[in-house]
This record gives structure tokens, C-alpha cells and sequence, in this order.
């Protein structure tokens, strides 16, 4: 029998006072891959980060590295959040900076970047290119830092634990804001790796896994119980299988204009890099659409425009609501209207709110509350809470849960004020599939009453059932604009569809 | 031209340094409508002139930039700010005629030459705002009678600026109205819609003067905000290089512990800070800050006294003329002192460790900020306008050092104010040599508490704690700070 390259005996951990791992066992032999799912909440991220050493730990860590091997005797933990650092070593950044430019650059680019990591642990310079190229990353090299997505900066730690392949890799929710060609060819990196000799802790509730994965367990009361590879669906207690809340589902939307977008050849370039070129778009009120395309391919960039925070957006033909951009309208008259979530709206959202004041700050459109909202709205924000299944984290700060529970606080927020735009961008990353799901249910409610809905996702089966339009950027430009019609026969064309995707 | 406030009796000089009035939120309820529809033009694009235009713009304003002829020409960065962001972008000549309002938001020391090439310019009846009172306060300038002249002074770095704006809220901000150029009575309600376009209303709004602002913010920056902490830290390291810490260890102590302990002064004032120290330690700090306050008290006085005088901005203004020489040299000798050559050292100091190893700047912080307010509050000025000038601009200051140590402090801050800096530190350092010789490594590079069992009379820790609410920065700051409670956390590595 093989050396066991991990070994934990009786691991305790507390997380605010509350124990998450109760004298927890795991035994990694070599040549095991592992995946963690369950539930948010459940421990996965704690055990993670103890494995790697980065919180400290109560109880017994045994990391055996194999002398023999030539790969680095180390853990790399990829972190299901991520922080980046400016020239000065800071990492104050803000909701949508990127896209107010400065003549000065604060940030390195990736490729000085790239360079910085690859000296310090002494890797082959050669060998990154392809792992960019497969990630999709390498048009990026000269971009800076801070002009990456939050996609494209998950992206940049997978480049780098990939290139570094250290003999354990641990990668949390990993495939969060991926494309469907980038997971695809990020499971052939793994199983590359994996194959020359590095072994992999995944934490995820994806479906499509890199087929090296031979061990599978969750964690359940504090305790690692192994399953079998088919019993990893998500169920967790869900409170969102309900009807939608009575004074979301009650009040009709009242659409301020029949038009809600009109853009009329809108570009968006910084330098001599175009991000969008030639957008032409019409969304009219009521209307349910998808957007999609490939990271990268400025869905991003497009929403920040009708969002109100794109600087462009005052230098291009583009009407919002009836009204030209720029024609004298606040971006706090444009966003009172919108309710978004984004996953850098989540990213940059203030760590330091409760629950109930986050979800509350959707009132405002503000990034934590900043005054009194009065009675009424505080019985619907709680109404909100109760159907998210929050009460017990109403009081708890927002840097104090795992990141599942907050994106569900944040969900409760976008819709708080039913808005007459819902712009979903993403909303149910780091959510399990059942979740996902009732959220979609949730969606399809509100939009009854004339909602108008712009939703970005990547996976067709994971969409609301009423999305009735699609528009496919690529590179930039409008691919296609087309209708799904909303009957059984054309299911069959929206599996074709997916094809398309990138 | 000669110094404003010296031509002031002392009734309207003692009327001016009093207005000061905390604005309850309903005054903005008008929003921007003021300016709505209203040519904005900024002069000058930097970090302020950038960061306030995006939000003015946000809000629904009209606003475009002019720059000299060769800032334009050359491309530079101004013109780069401007231009990147789709702002349009145009000479004196081109883009002034046109304004309702002029902003000045270039450096205090081109103001005058910038404003006596943009008066001409300007359109009969528009308004001239600034973001500092020095040129209109100190060196007398003269505007004409038909133009009304503001200020909107937001206390926060151009980047929080935007920072707090794009998430909803805004930072602090002052306002004021020069009663010599009101000729319509307009000045007011310009200011407040100007103020609700930056974002500033959401976070608290001082009514001020151009004389109160002057007269505190010279003061503040000069004694506790730079001066202060440049001394402090210039002697705490020397202080543990001689007593043997490791010189890597000491100089991140200093670096960062500035920073880490005004963090604690921003949320909780000079009670918040204190409390996160030991009993026994709080007890040390507060002796030892007592004791400074009295060493200090009356170099504290000159400055004031100076400033109020007028002898201050005539030394100042004397060193302009000559080319800068005093200014240029204490700077290159700043970047000459041990601790800016010497690298934080690549070791981990935890959050607590900050305060218990380093008792002597929060002993330090204390007897500043309380010394600062108390002096400025005894020269006329009001409690709200000195807590600005002192306390809450403390960890703004400090986070510049954390980031690159005192050149880059001084890089950042205006020439006045480092010119003031300097000048403090010259004259304290020797003040303090006594001092400083009874200082050991339990106040600075060592724990406190080492070696100690914890325990303290509890009659001494009552009367300490009774002084330090009830200070007189401690009541108004827990007012002010509940308009900005929701003010972000800074961040260093």
C-alpha cells in the first residue's frame, strides 16, 4: 500500500466561535484525486484552507511530499475568492475602476506578473504559453491587471497553479465565470497534471469534471463521509422551492419607456484595443433575453454601459429608458430602475454589512445602507430573508459567510425593489444545481408582471424558462440576435444552440 | 495683494473663524438642480480634478476640462485623465468664456497665476469655485466684484472620492461662500449642489469659511497629520536601531503601525485607539501622552500663532520666491534618514502586535490630535472645523506612509503643507531629545506587556478612561462620525 501523502487525524475547526469540522478524518493516499461537494456552509473552504496551511488548524495536518518526485513539494490552494495587489503592494480597489482610466498605471501587467511568479519558483517560461493559449488568456499578456474581470483574474490563478503544478493542488469552485470551452479545456489541464504526477482537491458542484477525478466525498455535521461518484447532487435544505414573496409577485412593473435599450452602433475601445465594435441593440419593455458569448467577449463591458458605469457610455449613441445617455440623467436615476448582479458586484460589494442591511441597500442601489429606509421596506427586506433562507444570518456580517450564502443575500437585493430591468449577470455562482434552479423558477414569477430581463449565463440548461431572445457577442460584436420560442419542439434547437457557445 | 485676514477688524476676523455649521441632510434636498444645465469647466486634471468630474458628470452635470495650451500640446497626463474618460478638453480661451462655474483644482501654488489668467476670461456673474482657501485667505487675491466665489472641500484623497460615490455613498466634505464676492446670493446653493454632485451630502457637510478653512487646515496639517507623525516615526526608529531590534523588523513596525493604529482612531477615536491597548499599557500611554502634551504645548502655540499672524505663509511664500531652497533641501534630507533607507523587513506583525509593540506613537497620536484641537479650538476656531483638521484627516496621512514611508507622505500632500511639516519637525525633534532618552523597548519594538502580571488600580484606570471620553475631540467626534459611519476600511498588505 502506498505512503498516504495527506493524513488527518481529529481535525477541529471553529469558524465565528461556531465548530464547522468536528473531529474530522482524511486519509489521502497517492494517486487519489479528490472532489469535496456539499452544501454551502458545510466546511469545504475551511478544510481547504487548513490543508494548505493558510488558517490555523486544531488538530493533526500530516503532509507526506514524495522526495522522488521533481514536482514542487508543496500545496497550492486556488481560492474561490481572490485578491489582487497594486504596484504598492494595496489592494483598495473599487466597484468598476476599470473602467475609469488613469494616465498613471497602478497595476503590473500579466505578463510582468506572470514573469514575478515563474522566477520566484523557478518554472520553465516556455511551458505558460500553452496553458494561456488553452485558457483562452493569451490576447490578456499585455492587459493590467485591473482591467481584468473577475473571470479573467480566476482565470490567472488556475494559469499559475497549472504552470507551478504543485504535487497537491487544492482548487475551490474553480470553474465559477468559466465558459463552456475554457472548463472543458481547463479538465484537460488537470488531467494532464494529475497524469504527471500532481494530485488534485476539487471543491465544486459542477457537473463536467476532469475524468481524474477517483475519490468522492462531502461534508456532513463537521465529518468527511466519501460517496459514490453518482450520489453528488446538491440537497440542500432549500427554501426557494416557494411562491414568489406576495409584494414582489402582486405589483405589475410599470415600464418608465416601451423602449429599455436602444444602442445604435456603440463602440467601446481602450487605446487601440476595441472591446465592443458596433453594437447595435434594441431591448424592448417586457422582454426576456439571454446574453451570452465567450469570456471575454465584452458581455461585461456591454452591461457596465446600460448599468450607468462606463465612462463611454456618455461618448456613444445609446438611449436608456427613453433618454439619450448624457442628455442630463443621473446614473442613480438609471440604476433606481435596474436590479443587477454581477460577480463584480459581489466582488466589490462592502464586506462590512449585515445580511439584512445588504439585501436592504437594494433599495438605494448603494453598496451597503446609508440611512434609515423606514418600516416598510424593513418588512419586506425581512419577508426577503425568511424566503432566502437567511433568518439566521440576518445580523451577520456579509465577510463572515461562505460565499454561497452571500450571493443568495445578494439575489434578494437585486430583486428587492422589483425593478423594472432585471440585468442577471451570472446569479447563481457558487450556488448548487437545485438552488439554481429554484432561482430560475423565482425569476420566470417575477417577470410575469412585465419585467424586462437581461440574464447572462453560460449553461442552456441552466436558464429561466421564460428567456424568449438571444444576442451572441463575439469578439466584440453582435454574433447573432435571434428567438428561442418557448415550446417542446424547439427544445430540440436549443440543445443545437449550445453548440454555438463558446 | 496682502494677506485677507490681516485686513479684517478683529470682529468680522473672529466672525469668520466661528462659521461653522454641521448641515442637516434636508438642506439637499434640491439635489443638483442648481447647476443642472450649468457649463462646468475644470482646471486642471489630477487626482481631485478627475475623480470629481466623473462623479459631477455622473449626476447629470455638464462638465469639461481646460488645461494651459502646453498641457495639451504635449498630451500629458492631465490631458490623458481628461480625454480617456470622454471628456472634452479645451484651452483657456476656448472652454472659459463658456463657464457657469470655473473649478480650480490645481495646485495651491499656481493659483495665482492661474487665476489671473482665467479672470479676464470669465463670463459677468459666473462663479469661480476652489478647493482651498490659501490664494483668496493668505495671498489676498482679488476677484472680481461680479463673481462669485465658493469652495467644496472634500477631506478625502480624489480616489476615495470616486471610490464612495460608485458604491453609493460619498466622504466628508466642507463648503463655504466668500462673503467679499456673493454679489447675487447664489454662493450657497451652488455649493450644496456642486457638494450632492461629488456624492458629499451622504457623508456629512460643514458650512465653513474660507478663513476657518485656511487657518484649520494649515494648522492640522502642519502639527499632527505630517509633522507629528514624521517626527514620531523618525524617532521611533532610531530609537529601536540604537536599543538593538532588528533594523528589517523595526522599520515595518513604523511603516505599517502608524497606519494599523489611526485605523483604530478613524473608527473610535482617540478612545477607540487607546482601548486597544492593555490596561497597564493604556495607563503607560496615557502618562507618557501627558506628558508629551506639555512638552509640545507651546511649539503647538507658535505654529498657530504663525499661522494666524500671516508670518507663516509670508515665510512659505518668501521660500517660493527664492526658488523653493528650504523646502528642496529638507526634503532631500528627509529621504536621507535611516529609517527611509531602510526596507520593512520581510516579517509578519500581527494586527495586535502593531499596538502592543509600538505604545508609543498611539502615546504619540493621542497627545497630537488632542493638542492640535485643543490649540486650534483656543485660537477661535470651532470644535467641528478643528475635528476635521485634526482627528479625521490623522489616518488619511497615515495611510500615505504605509504605503511608501515619509517621502512618499510628502510627495502626496500639498507644497504648503509640507513645507509646514518640515518646519515642525526641524523644531520638535530637538524638544523631545530628553524625552526620548528615558524611552525603552517596552514602548517601541517590544511587548508592552512582557513580564508584566496585568494588573492595575482600579481608581488610576477609571480617571483615564473618564479623561479620555470626555475630551472635548471625543464628544463632537462621536457626532460627526455617525454621518460617516459607513466609511471604508483602508487596506494595506
Amino acid at each position: 500500500m502506498s505512503q498516504p501523502v495527506v493524513h488527518i487525524a481529529n481535525l477541529n475547526l471553529k469558524y465565528q466561535q461556531k465548530p464547522v469540522l468536528q473531529d474530522l478524518n482524511w486519509t489521502i493516499n497517492r494517486y487519489e484525486n479528490w472532489l469535496l461537494c456539499g452544501t454551502s456552509g458545510s466546511g469545504k473552504t475551511s478544510l481547504a484552507k487548513a490543508i494548505a496551511g493558510v488558517d490555523h488548524s486544531y488538530g493533526n495536518i500530516k503532509i507526506e511530499f514524495n522526495a522522488q518526485s521533481n514536482l514542487p513539494a508543496t500545496v497550492y490552494y486556488v481560492a474561490n475568492w481572490f485578491q489582487f495587489k497594486d504596484l504598492e503592494g494595496q489592494s483598495n480597489f473599487y466597484y468598476q475602476q476599470r473602467y475609469n482610466k488613469q494616465s498613471t498605471e497602478t497595476t503590473a501587467t500579466v505578463k510582468a506578473e506572470l514573469e514575478s511568479f515563474g522566477k520566484k519558483n523557478a518554472l520553465q517560461f516556455n511551458e505558460v504559453d500553452s496553458i494561456l493559449a488553452a485558457l483562452g488568456f493569451s490576447e490578456l499578456k499585455h492587459s493590467t491587471l485591473i482591467q481584468l474581470s473577475s473571470g479573467e483574474h480566476k482565470k490567472l490563478q488556475l494559469v499559475k497553479a497549472i504552470w507551478l503544478k504543485p504535487q497537491l493542488l487544492i482548487l475551490d469552485l474553480p470553474y465559477n465565470g468559466l465558459d463552456t470551452l475554457s472548463r472543458q479545456n481547463l479538465n484537460t489541464l488537470l488531467e494532464e497534471i494529475s497524469e504527471a504526477g500532481t494530485q488534485l482537491i476539487l471543491i465544486s458542484n459542477d457537473e463536467e469534471l476532469p475524468s481524474c477525478l477517483n475519490r468522492f466525498a462531502v461534508i456532513k455535521e463537521g465529518q468527511l463521509v466519501e460517496i459514490s461518484a453518482d450520489e453528488r447532487t446538491g440537497n440542500e435544505f432549500d427554501t426557494l422551492d416557494q411562491a414568489v414573496p406576495a409584494f414582489l409577485a402582486e405589483a405589475t412593473v410599470a415600464s418608465s419607456s416601451a423602449e429599455i435599450i436602444k444602442m445604435i452602433d456603440v463602440n467601446v475601445s481602450y487605446g487601440d484595443k476595441r472591446v465592443l465594435k458596433n453594437i447595435n441593440w434594441e431591448v424592448k419593455a417586457g422582454e426576456k433575453w439571454v446574453l451570452q458569448g465567450h469570456n471575454g467577449s465584452g458581455k461585461s463591458t456591454l452591461l457596465s454601459l446600460i448599468c450607468g458605469d462606463h465612462p463611454q457610455a456618455y461618448a456613444n449613441n445609446f438611449h436608456l429608458f427613453g433618454n439619450k445617455r448624457g442628455s442630463g440623467e443621473s446614473i442613480w436615476e438609471i440604476k433606481e430602475r435596474i436590479g443587477l448582479i454581477s460577480p463584480e458586484l459581489h466582488w466589490y460589494f462592502d464586506p462590512s454589512a449585515t445580511v439584512f442591511q445588504s439585501i436592504m441597500s437594494g433599495f438605494y442601489d448603494s453598496s451597503g445602507l446609508f440611512c434609515d429606509p423606514g418600516y416598510s421596506k424593513k418588512i419586506q427586506t425581512d419577508e426577503l430573508v425568511s424566503y432566502f433562507g437567511l433568518d439566521e444570518y440576518k445580523n451577520t456580517l456579509m465577510n463572515e459567510l461562505p460565499l454561497g450564502k452571500q450571493r443568495l443575500a445578494l439575489l434578494a437585493r437585486t430583486i428587492v425593489k422589483n425593478p423594472e430591468l432585471l440585468i442577471l449577470d451570472e446569479p447563481c455562482q457558487g450556488l448548487d444545481q437545485q438552488q439554481t434552479k429554484h432561482f430560475n423558477r423565482l425569476v420566470d414569477g417575477l417577470c410575469k408582471n412585465g419585467t424586462t430581463l437581461i440574464y447572462v449565463g453560460h449553461f442552456e440548461s441552466q436558464l429561466p424558462a421564460c428567456i424568449e431572445k438571444r444576442i451572441l457577442l463575439e469578439n466584440g460584436a453582435v454574433k447573432s440576435v435571434e428567438n428561442i420560442l418557448e415550446n417542446v419542439e424547439n427544445e430540440a434547437s436549443i440543445e443545437n444552440v449550445e453548440n454555438f457557445e463558446y | 495683494m496682502s494677506n485677507y485676514f490681516n485686513t479684517l477688524p478683529l470682529r468680522e476676523q473672529l466672525n469668520q473663524l466661528g462659521v461653522c455649521d454641521f448641515m442637516d441632510s434636508a438642506e439637499f434636498l434640491d439635489g443638483v438642480n442648481v447647476l443642472k444645465g450649468k457649463k462646468l469647466v475644470i482646471v486642471g486634471c489630477g487626482a481631485q480634478g478627475l475623480n470629481q468630474g466623473l462623479n459631477l458628470r455622473d449626476s447629470g452635470l455638464d462638465v469639461s476640462y481646460t488645461l494651459r495650451a502646453a498641457a495639451i500640446e504635449g498630451k500629458r497626463d492631465s490631458w490623458k485623465n481628461a480625454t480617456d474618460n470622454n471628456f472634452t478638453v479645451g484651452t483657456y480661451e476656448e472652454l472659459i468664456p463658456t463657464a457657469d462655474v470655473v473649478i480650480n483644482l490645481t495646485p495651491d501654488k499656481q493659483h495665482t497665476a492661474v487665476v489671473t489668467a482665467i479672470m479676464p476670461l470669465m463670463k459677468k456673474g459666473a462663479t469661480l469655485l476652489y478647493s482651498h482657501g490659501f490664494n483668496i485667505v493668505e495671498e489676498g487675491m482679488q476677484i472680481r466684484k461680479d463673481i462669485t466665489v465658493i469652495m467644496v472641500a472634500p477631506k478625502c484623497p480624489g480616489s476615495e472620492v470616486r471610490a464612495e460615490y460608485v458604491r453609493g455613498f460619498g466622504v466628508p466634505t466642507l463648503i463655504a461662500v466668500h462673503p467679499e464676492n456673493d454679489p447675487e446670493g447664489k454662493g450657497l446653493a451652488q455649493a450644496k449642489a456642486y457638494c450632492v454632485g461629488t456624492g458629499g451630502h451622504r457623508a456629512g457637510v460643514l458650512k465653513s469659511s474660507f478663513v476657518a478653512e485656511v487657518k484649520s487646515d494649515l494648522m492640522g496639517e502642519q502639527t499632527i497629520l505630517c509633522g507629528l507623525l514624521q517626527t514620531g516615526s523618525i524617532l521611533s526608529f532610531d530609537k529601536m536601531v540604537e536599543k538593538g531590534i532588528d533594523a528589517g523588523y523595526a522599520s515595518k513596525l513604523v511603516q505599517y503601525g502608524v497606519e494599523v493604529i489611526t485605523e483604530a482612531l478613524k473608527h473610535g477615536g482617540v478612545t477607540g485607539m487607546m482601548d486597544r491597548l492593555s490596561n497597564p499599557a493604556k495607563i503607560k500611554a496615557f502618562e507618557i501622552s501627558e506628558e508629551l502634551k506639555n512638552i509640545m504645548r507651546p511649539l503647538f502655540q507658535k505654529h498657530q500663532d504663525d499661522i494666524m499672524s500671516g508670518e507663516f505663509s509670508s515665510t512659505m511664500m518668501a521660500d517660493w520666491a527664492a526658488g523653493d531652497k528650504n523646502l528642496l533641501a529638507w526634503r532631500a534630507a528627509t529621504g536621507e534618514t535611516a529609517f527611509e533607507k531602510t526596507p520593512a523587513g520581510d516579517v509578519k506583525i500581527a494586527e495586535q502586535e502593531y499596538f502592543d509593540n509600538y505604545t508609543l506613537m498611539v502615546a504619540f497620536v493621542r497627545a497630537g490630535v488632542e493638542l492640535a484641537f485643543e490649540t486650534m479650538v483656543q485660537a477661535g476656531i470651532k470644535p467641528e472645523s478643528a475635528y476635521y483638521e485634526s482627528l479625521h484627516e490623522t489616518p488619511l496621512i497615515a495611510n500615505t506612509i504605509a504605503r511608501k514611508k515619509l517621502f512618499e507622505m510628502n510627495r502626496v500632500i500639498s507644497d504648503t503643507a509640507e513645507y509646514g511639516c518640515y518646519l515642525f519637525d526641524q523644531a520638535c525633534k530637538p524638544l523631545l531629545a530628553d524625552f526620548m532618552t528615558k524611552v525603552d523597548t517596552d514602548l517601541v519594538g517590544k511587548n508592552f506587556n512582557e513580564g508584566k502580571d496585568g494588573g492595575v488600580d482600579n481608581r488610576t484606570l477609571i480617571a483615564i478612561n473618564e479623561a479620555l471620553r470626555t475630551h472635548e475631540v471625543e464628544v463632537i467626534g462621536t457626532k460627526l462620525r455617525k454621518a460617516m459611519t459607513a466609511m471604508k476600511s483602508i487596506k494595506t498588505a
